[in-house]
């Protein structure tokens, strides 16, 4: 992931920025490492990780997503 | 496809890799083979939304280089997190009313993972009007079950991904009251409305809240929702679970359903889904019967899975790449 999607990704997930993926498992992690931010704050690299995983997981979504989310 | 009981026989006996819907006394003469079913006797074919005993729906699954099929119970459902192929998708098919289906409801969302694999299905049901169980069948083995659920793994080919995606008519208004439930649960009888404590079903009378429409909640723009199966002495109860910390409201009301949902078709342009499955309430408000919806054909469902259990919504699943 390059530098600036993976910045403009952490502001998604802090909220302050908004992204919608036409992907519903993107979506759903969002909300999910969204939530797990605001229980820890510091958790930042762990939520970065699981949407790693992800992405290497889908690269269509990734592809697609990453150059939107650098993009916003 | 909906076809013959003597068709389906034909393509189980030629070895193909399938996946049927149908009501009970026509999967129960199947023969063995690489199947697995649910039943129902509703339908979206090709030429519309249909009621049949008559009639099986078959999915030949012709995309995967390879499969398996298991069963759980509700003890050990989450195995299918680990038991799926790596580069696959995973079709389940769970009884309507059954402890393993209400444990997949409440706990998928936590289950850490499940996002990592794509996990497609449906909950099997009944005819509504004539009543009876809801099965599930593993026809590798010629099992039926009313309270296991029955997975098939299919392996894709390199560089294949499986998108699950849905079709949901419904949406909030952000100016409503936020509604937050305590627990995970399939019944409620309090909630708290933008943070007051209140009765669920009190609210839900004292405003006048047709509960045809669903409570809804915002997943990052993906709006997944929970249809209300009744109101009855002070409680309210659910087709699928709410959960604790999700902000939900009420659906904001839609004026022609039939309409909304063939805009919200059209608006999806999926070109190709493998598998489709329909909520029984889109069938029933958006009055399906007879109408078509290409290219979404699949049997009409008590339930939809999309990784988690999902309410009155179209899920469905395209190849990709």
């Amino acid at each position: 992931m390059d530098t600036q999607a993976q910045e403009k990704l952490e502001k998604v997930l802090r909220g302050e920025l908004r992204y919608t993926s036409g992907n519903l498992a993107f979506n759903i992690l969002i909300t999910k490492m969204q939530k797990k931010l605001q229980a820890d704050p510091g958790g930042m690299d762990s939520c970065m990780n699981e949407i790693e995983l992800f992405l290497a997981k889908y690269p269509i979504v990734a592809k697609v997503d990453l150059a939107n989310i650098a993009a916003l | 496809m909906l076809i013959t009981l003597e068709e389906t026989v034909k393509l189980i006996n030629e070895g193909k890799i399938l996946h049927i819907a149908a009501d009970d006394q026509l999967l129960a003469q199947l023969p063995k083979g690489n199947w697995i079913g649910g039943t129902t006797p509703y339908f979206i074919g090709s030429d519309g939304g249909v009621f049949t005993k008559d009639l099986l729906y078959v999915d030949e699954i012709g995309f995967a280089e390879d499969f398996r099929v298991s069963c759980y119970g509700k003890y050990n459902i989450f195995q299918v997190v680990e038991e799926c192929f790596d580069n696959g998708m995973t079709l389940l098919i769970m009884p309507y009313g059954s402890a393993v289906a209400a444990k997949y409801a409440k706990e998928a969302p936590d289950v850490e993972e499940l996002l990592l694999h794509p996990t497609l299905g449906w909950i099997s049901g009944l005819d509504l009007d004539k009543g009876g169980e809801a099965r599930v069948y593993d026809g590798t083995s010629g099992e039926s079950y009313t309270d296991r659920a029955v997975a098939m793994y299919l392996r894709l080919p390199e560089g294949k991904s499986a998108m699950i995606n849905m079709i949901n008519i419904f949406t909030d208004d952000k100016t409503d009251p936020v509604i937050r439930f305590y627990d995970n649960e399939l019944a409620v009888t309090k909630c708290s409305v933008n943070g007051q404590e209140v009765n669920f079903a009190e609210y839900i009378e004292k405003k006048g809240i047709n509960t045809k429409m669903p409570l809804v909640a915002d997943y990052n723009g993906s709006y997944i929702n929970t249809s209300v199966k009744g109101v009855e002495n002070g409680t309210v109860s659910f087709y699928a679970p709410v959960f604790r910390n999700v902000d939900y409201r009420f659906a904001t009301a839609v004026g022609d359903y039939a309409a909304e949902f063939t805009a919200r078709i059209d608006a999806a342009a999926a070109h190709d889904p493998v598998f489709s499955f329909n909520c029984i309430l889109n069938y029933l408000y958006g009055s399906l019967y007879g109408k078509k919806i290409p290219p979404y054909t699949g049997p009409v469902t008590f339930g939809e899975i999309a990784y988690q259990l999902l309410n009155q919504t179209l899920v469905y699943c395209e190849i990709m790449g």
